[in-house]
């Protein structure tokens, strides 16, 4: 034994302590990095030696830095990820499309109703005054002109979120890129043995992005290498190959966008009807879903509004002795198409016989008692009655998505906590550790002083 | 467990974020009075509203139809007793021009304030409002009774009758047309007057004697006319009466409803606020809760 071995553990001592100073540093540095897990270092003893009376140790080495780390929790937050994020497009696309239903504020499709029948109403009473009937043919053409706004709003919305579709896979396509590039490196610094903490914390960020965009799942090979899968076990990472999605216009659809799978070779695999979660999954629900079946319905109001008015009016006689004629262009009949085609007021069917013009109103009776009929192309209710059906299940729609994303987001937030629990930084124990670690320092300067002192003592012997 | 300092930010930044949105969402409740503005701010009743706005359109829209019914009603009315006060006026004179002591120069006499009244009876049958005679059935676009030879008088209107809404599938008729008042019916009152008028001019008693019955009969179908004319005003005001009140129940619904309750919506804004404030306040305690401090 000799006083070297004492400088040797004081060595050893001090460098342990560095080391956990600089991972502490790290850690504390790191604070607001997101995807960051705290880090620890494990001492471990060196190997002592063997003597008399026993074997003496040799002092402390650091034997790994670990990060703190849950995958159980991570794989619940990407889960989680995927949920907020379809909730997310979804809401955000309802809410935009709300406007829309402005009868609260008299502007919606239901309040050009009451005003056309209302109109109706006063050249019933007043068959032979012509701003009544000017009044009628304005807020014809401005109910009209409601289901036009309508259709517009709706085909503008579909479009918009065709665009953000698009948009949606090329970050998809980055991400893949980025975690397999981040595989390859993980790789690599692990071949020799290394914990490559920082570039998993970064592969762990790129996984989470993706999960918001698409459902994904994963899994790590012997080598630390994700292999990640989308859309019913297509494979988007594989090692370090990435495989792109497409976006695809799909003629059968209008044009809109599919999103389809390159396997490298060979035709594109259609996934738009297996995705299951994530952004797309909320923008392909409201694009394929919410606003076709918005769509159709209003189509069938404004179809059935344009055939039985017409089929009334064709039986009435105007000012001007008119008869069979249309109000609405009988072409038009989509909420998109609609339109007046009466252009002049006198022509307004008010009478059911040609004596009885101008005073007779009984046709225009006829028409402004189609407001309570009840139409069986409706599902057996009125023109009202089914406007409103088709407001409330798309507020239903809207109230379920929001309460939804609201729910997710709690669940989103626990796990967050749960995560920061597990790997977040607490500065408090960096700080204590910091301390703890910068005492053992000075303690291991003071024994090669010691050691140095020893050796001063023995020199001093000869002299 | 195990506390960082992420998941202490991140959860107030999270609580403070959720009570600001409440409190936003308040706010817009109390600014526009809706506490039901969207779809999705409570599906069934959004739709609901919008069909009792449609119930309140048509009741608002009946009211309309009565009051301009009424305006026809009232005017008819209003002429039927004076054709009536007119014709009870003409039978005086017949009676006086009947008696034995009048000459034929005073039969011509009394003729002649008899024409004067059987144009003034053409004048309150062509009645108008609006522009619109009140008895030509609903040929409304000329004067009904046109004066032409001599004192003879021809109907031009037809016997339709015009009908209004004035509930839930109900319609009330607002007119009676004019040859069911004056020239059809049991009499035609303007033949009536003009034999009379020959007969007076002719100094012919027999013909004086047969116009008074005319004049009785008129009388009597002028009376029914007033009596229909009667029953229908009546129909007018019970239906406006029923459509006010509806109306007025249907916004009461409507508003309670829609309308955005001022003490509650206040006092969740309160309630809010004082979790806002206390939510600022630990965190700012706890943001003092640190080593740092006492390291120096």
């Amino acid at each position: 034994m000799g006083i070297n071995r004492l400088v040797d553990i004081g060595k050893s001592a001090l460098f342990t302590a560095q080391q956990a100073i600089s991972v502490s540093g790290h850690n504390i540095a790191n604070v607001n990095t997101p995807g960051f897990s705290r880090q620890q270092v494990t001492l471990s003893e060196n190997r002592p030696e063997n003597g008399s009376p026993g074997q003496i140790g040799t002092g402390v080495h650091a034997e790994s830095i670990r990060r703190s780390f849950d995958a159980f929790v991570e794989q619940q937050l990407l889960v989680s990820r995927e949920r907020v994020g379809e909730f997310t497009a979804s809401s955000n696309a309802l809410a935009r499309l709300e406007p829309m239903f402005g009868d609260a504020n008299n502007l919606g499709i239901g309040v050009g109703l009451n005003e056309f029948f209302s109109a109706l109403q006063d050249v019933a009473t007043n068959p032979n005054d012509l701003s009544a009937r000017t009044v009628l043919l304005s807020k014809s053409t401005a109910l009209a002109s409601r289901f036009n706004q309508s259709a517009a709003d709706l085909t503008a919305a579909q479009e918009f979120l065709d665009r953000q579709l698009g948009q949606t896979v090329t970050d998809a396509n980055r991400l893949t890129s980025q975690i397999a590039d981040l595989n390859a490196k993980i790789a690599y610094a692990e071949s020799s043995g290394q914990q490559a903490n920082d570039l998993r914390d970064q592969r762990g960020v790129a996984l989470a992005g993706l999960g918001e965009l698409v459902e994904v799942s994963s899994i790590e090979d012997a080598t630390g290498q994700l292999t990640v899968f989308a859309g019913r076990g297509h494979v988007l990472v594989d090692k370090e190959r990435s495989y792109q999605l497409v976006a695809v216009p799909d003629l059968g659809n209008n044009g809109l966008l599919d999103v389809h799978y390159d396997a490298g070779a060979g035709p594109t695999t259609n996934l738009t009807s297996v995705i299951q979660s994530g952004r797309l999954k909320g923008l392909l629900d409201v694009r394929d879903q919410t606003i076709s079946s918005l769509q159709t319905s209003l189509d069938t109001l404004a179809s059935e509004i344009v055939t039985q008015i017409n089929q009334q009016h064709r039986l009435g006689f105007g000012l001007d002795g008119s008869t069979n004629q249309d109000m609405f262009a009988p072409t038009g009949t989509t909420a998109n198409t609609i339109a007046v085609s009466l252009t002049n007021a006198r022509q307004f069917a008010a009478s059911s016989t040609a004596a009885g013009v101008p005073g007779n109103n009984a046709n225009a009776l006829a028409l402004a008692g189609l407001r309570s009929t009840d139409f069986a192309v409706l599902g057996t209710v009125t023109f009202q009655e089914y406007y409103s059906a088709i407001a409330g299940n798309f507020g239903s729609t809207a109230q379920g998505v929001e309460g939804n994303l609201r729910a997710q987001q709690i669940v989103h937030d626990q796990l967050t906590s749960q995560r920061a629990s597990v790997s977040g930084v607490s500065m408090d124990e960096e700080l204590a550790n910091l301390l703890q670690y910068q005492r053992s320092f000075e303690a291991a300067s003071r024994m090669i002083v010691v050691a140095d002192e020893l050796f001063q003592t023995i020199l001093s012997i000869k002299r | 467990m195990r506390v960082s300092d992420h998941q202490l930010f991140g959860s107030t930044a999270g609580s403070l974020e959720r009570i600001k949105e409440r409190i936003v969402r308040v706010h817009e409740q109390i600014a526009s009075q809706q506490r039901i503005a969207k779809p999705s701010d409570d599906p069934s009743i959004f739709g609901q509203a919008i069909l009792e706005k449609s119930a309140l359109a048509d009741n608002e829209q009946w009211i309309r139809n009565i009051q301009f019914g009424t305006a026809r009603v009232t005017v008819a009315d209003k002429m039927l007793g004076e054709a009536h006060n007119l014709i009870a006026r003409v039978r005086e004179l017949t009676v006086q021009a009947r008696s034995d002591t009048t000459s034929a120069q005073g039969r011509v006499t009394i003729a002649q304030e008899v024409r004067q009244l059987h144009r003034q009876l053409i004048q309150l049958a062509n009645a108008e409002v609006y522009g619109q005679p009140v008895f030509a059935g609903t040929k409304t676009d000329a004067p009904p009774f046109v004066l032409g030879i001599g004192d003879a008088v021809s109907y031009q209107g037809n016997s339709e009758i015009q009908s209004i809404a004035v509930g839930p599938n109900q319609t009330t008729q607002i007119v009676l047309p004019g040859d069911q008042v004056f020239t059809g019916g049991t009499t035609d009152i303007f033949d009536g007057l003009s034999n009379l008028l020959t007969a007076l001019e002719s100094n012919n008693g027999a013909g004086i004697e047969v116009g008074i019955g005319v004049l009785d009969q008129a009388t009597a179908q002028l009376s029914v006319a007033q009596g229909q004319i009667g029953a229908i005003a009546n129909r007018l005001d019970t239906a406006q009466g029923t459509a006010q009140v509806v109306s007025e129940a249907i916004q009461k619904i409507l508003s309670s409803q829609t309308d955005t309750d001022l003490a509650t919506a206040l006092t969740e804004l309160k309630r809010q606020e004082t979790a806002y404030e206390a939510t600022s306040q630990t965190f700012s305690r706890l943001f003092d809760l640190s080593l740092l401090r006492f390291l120096r």
